[in-house]
């Protein structure tokens, strides 16, 4: 078995926009860090929430899902956009929640 | 509404009959009659059936095909284990509802390599759950004249009705038998090699999972995996080692090899695979979780899988 390694995902707020910035990965052992700062951006309320992503290096099913969730719970005009996330994560998203609103993603 | 066949079994709203044909003659004759009543009832027509059969109903159809949903089976529908989700019903659900959907769809032909035939078997047999009360009609052409006898007979076994090559009469199968083929090809699979600079075996177990994704990508990449199928391979690694930890008894085992032109990546564990379907069924958008062994299914290029009491293996192949 190889070496115990605890996957990291470390999140900080963005300075000058509302939203927060995640690097390391989305995980199983990660996962819980990822669905609180993804619940903390439904619960404030802003119209344009921005996930900071260029650092994250992976993403599974279930992180893709919360991200979904979290899409859903914000209903209206408001959305997440992503900014810069790892190429497989909006892939995961049209091929498992196609059509899902209220997320945008920008790869510049 | 139920209808009762005349071997008395029930009969629900889906329709799935096999069509026989030996020659392109038969193949357009079984075909393209069926795409036409669809589109004069004015309902939801697909065809998805290999490139050379496409064609053939393609130019047949002419101008009249422009309200048909033409796709090339053997990219759609090379992981048999994608074709219930990501042709078949990604069509059907996406028609509106109260409108009968018909489609075309040929999982079976004879180039399917031994590896892909246990699959393509399993997924016919599983059409039937997987639709089972709905509004739909799958009709799946067979090829007398080049599929082997095994592949015939199992066409009996997993249709309720079968359409004689030129006769365009259906009639009940006798042999209709979907969940006795869904077991027969729950077979175990051919091992993986034992040794051999290509291979890379390692258990994991929750402390692990990050570590074991790594080394099984980086060996991907050794093994001539680039681009979008070594991202691949990361999902898949994630997804059925993270199932193991969670559902399969918390832990497992990892190969990952060549072989022909594919890079093979397989977890065995504990658990058992209670549900065929799974992994097959489009997610309900609302529904929490439940979609990692679909997504092996979406991006795999043929998912083998064998589940009983001493455990589970699932087998992903990628194409180098």
């Amino acid at each position: 078995m190889p070496a115990p390694s605890a996957p990291r995902l470390d999140v900080s707020p963005l300075a000058g926009r509302t939203g927060f910035r995640a690097a390391g990965e989305v995980s199983l052992g990660t996962r819980g860090i990822w669905e609180r700062a993804l619940e903390r951006a439904v619960r404030e309320g802003e119209d344009v929430y921005h996930l900071e992503l260029s650092a994250l290096t992976f993403v599974d099913v279930a992180g893709a899902g919360a991200l979904a969730d979290a899409a859903r719970g914000l209903g209206g005009r408001r959305r997440l956009v992503l900014d810069r996330p790892p190429d497989a994560l909006p892939r995961i998203l049209d091929l498992l929640w196609p059509g899902l609103p209220g997320i945008e993603v920008r790869t510049s | 509404m139920t209808a009762t066949t005349e071997s008395g079994q029930t009969a629900g709203p889906f329709v799935h009959p096999a069509l026989f044909y030996a020659d392109a003659r038969e193949y357009v004759a079984g075909t393209v009659p069926f795409v036409r009543a669809a589109l004069a009832a004015g309902e939801p027509v697909a065809v998805a059936v290999p490139g050379e059969n496409l064609r053939l109903i393609e130019d047949e159809l002419g101008a009249d095909g422009a309200a048909v949903r033409f796709l090339d089976m053997r990219e759609a529908g090379r992981n048999p284990g994608r074709i219930i989700p990501g042709v078949l019903r990604a069509f059907a659900d996406a028609q509106p509802p109260g409108r009968r959907v018909h489609i075309i769809g040929e999982p079976v032909w004879a180039g399917r390599s031994p590896a892909e035939y246990p699959a393509c078997a399993q997924h016919e047999a599983l059409i039937n759950a997987a639709f089972q009360g709905r509004e739909v009609t799958i009709l799946c052409p067979y090829d007398t004249a080049r599929l082997d006898e095994r592949a015939l007979a199992d066409a009996y076994a997993t249709h309720p009705v079968v359409i004689p090559a030129g006769s365009g009469a259906e009639r009940t199968s006798a042999a209709y038998d979907p969940d006795g083929v869904v077991s027969r090809y729950n077979e175990p699979l051919p091992p993986a090699p034992d040794a051999g600079p290509g291979l890379l075996r390692l258990s994991f177990d929750e402390d692990s999972l990050s570590a074991v994704r790594h080394l099984a990508t980086d060996h991907g990449a050794r093994l001539g995996l680039t681009g979008l199928a070594l991202e691949n391979l990361a999902l898949i690694t994630a997804e059925l080692t993270t199932n193991s930890v969670v559902h399969g008894g918390g832990t497992g085992a990892l190969t990952v090899w060549p072989e022909d032109g594919y890079v093979l990546c397989e977890v065995r564990d504990k658990g058992r695979l209670a549900d065929p379907l799974a992994g097959r069924r489009p997610a309900a958008r609302d529904q929490r979780g439940g979609r990692g062994l679909l997504l092996v299914n979406l991006v795999s290029d043929l998912v083998r899988t064998h589940t009983g009491p001493e455990g589970t293996t699932i087998r992903s192949y990628l194409r180098r």
